[in-house]
């Protein structure tokens, strides 16, 4: 655990938000900045959850920054493909290489179709509901949100709400026929479970168009 | 100063202190970017709060975003993890052989690109299962001598599904060009030992 270090001596006001600190006898230098009110507030927080000084925990914030800039790295990229992981791995997906899943998919669509269809199709209506049950206040908007990040090996994704009706266009040269058949079925599983019925559909190697209206009943 | 801090306060905005040499060495970057000091640190600090939940180092950090470049570099893709196992189950007492082949292929492929991209290609491995396999409940390399042991558990995986993930893992090693010793596959458990 980190803490502000007792034998710190008191800080004296050099100019111009320049301070300097004696620590064992040895100065360091500090400055000034100015940060927004709320961010500060919310590091301030979590450097009481982790028994930091709010000191300590902006001087290691300082550090990490410049540690992954020599390093190059893009912190907020790593933050979002993490996200992508997280939430790939609560709702049920796994990563893998394509080509290991297509060759997979292709074996099974040719000697298991039927039951191979059904059992993408529920994984489809088991994520809907995952999605309608959460506390989420737009389960639709977070859940394309979500599938266009897992179905990152598609060059086109498409899920659009317009009153009663919902359209999804897929496209990707990538994709086998099994995997597009397969695909399809989990994205009209995942209809059904947000209440729409799908009534129109066209699914080929490489492209799933599919088109539903709210199911009123 | 207390001025400063005043009327600061009063547009929302905090002081916060800060050794001088950080702050030059941020001013030299933001100034890279073409970014002011001030945008340059909210980033920083929301960035740091997001960190805070994730508990990673930014090694470990920089080693997943490689894993994950090599998935987008080699094609990598998402699938319903029941239905993989449905798939499993339903195909492998008649096409176990082809299967094994194929997975142990895509492991070659996977472990060359290891090979060129990665310094450290046995954590690059452990990274690997830890971020893509989240069904194995722990991954363990140790060094033995000039070999080393790699070890995989997991409780929900079939003896078919970790049959194939130790093809896969040959695969890698193969595409690495390691010298396997020993190969143990049980149900939920590989233990490979190797050289480099």
């Amino acid at each position: 655990m980190k803490t502000f270090k007792p034998y710190m001596t008191i800080l004296r006001i050099v100019g111009g938000g320049l301070l300097v600190r004696t620590v064992k006898g040895k100065e360091v230098k500090r400055k000034t900045f100015v940060a927004r009110a709320d961010l500060i507030d919310q590091l301030g927080k979590v450097a009481e959850t982790k028994g930091y000084s709010l000191y300590a925990l902006v001087n290691e914030i300082f550090e990490l920054v410049l540690k992954a800039e020599e390093l190059g790295l893009d912190l907020r990229r790593i933050f979002e493909e993490r996200g992508v992981l997280e939430k790939a791995k609560s709702a049920g997906f796994i990563l893998g290489l394509e080509s290991l899943w297509y060759s997979m998919t292709d074996l099974v669509y040719e000697k298991a179709k039927n039951r191979v269809l059904k059992e993408w199709a529920e994984a489809g209506l088991w994520l809907a509901k995952r999605y309608a049950t959460s506390c989420s206040t737009d389960p639709i908007e977070d859940l394309k949100r979500d599938l266009r990040a897992f179905i990152w090996n598609a060059s086109q994704f498409i899920i659009e709400v317009e009153g009663e009706g919902i359209s999804v266009r897929i496209l990707s040269p990538r994709f086998s026929e099994g995997y597009s058949f397969l695909l399809a079925a989990l994205l009209e599983g995942l209809l059904n479970g947000l209440g729409f019925e799908v009534v129109e559909r066209e699914v080929f190697r490489g492209n799933i168009r599919l088109e539903g209206i709210r199911n009123r009943r | 100063m207390a001025k400063i801090i005043e009327e600061s306060k009063s547009k929302g905005k905090r002081l916060v202190y800060v050794p001088e040499e950080l702050v030059d060495e941020a001013l030299n970057i933001a100034r890279g970017r073409g970014e002011t000091i001030s945008k340059f640190v909210e980033e920083a600090v929301q960035l740091a709060i997001q960190a805070c939940g994730t508990g990673l180092s930014l090694e470990k950090a920089a080693e997943v975003l490689k894993v994950l470049q090599a998935h987008r570099v080699l094609g990598g893709a998402f699938i319903p993890q029941g239905a993989l196992e449905f798939m499993i189950e339903s195909v492998y007492k008649s096409s176990r052989e082809e299967l094994l082949k194929r997975w142990h292929e895509d492991g070659r492929l996977y472990g060359r690109y290891l090979r060129e991209r990665f310094v450290d290609p046995v954590e690059a491995i452990k990274c690997f299962l830890e971020v893509t396999r989240w069904d194995l409940n722990e991954v363990y390399a140790l060094k033995e001598g000039e070999d080393i042991k790699l070890g995989c558990v997991s409780t929900t995986l079939s003896l078919e599904a970790t049959e194939l993930l130790c093809s896969f893992l040959e695969g890698i090693l193969r595409g690495l060009g390691c010298t396997i010793k020993s190969l143990e596959c049980l149900k939920g458990m590989i233990i490979v030992s190797f050289k480099l």
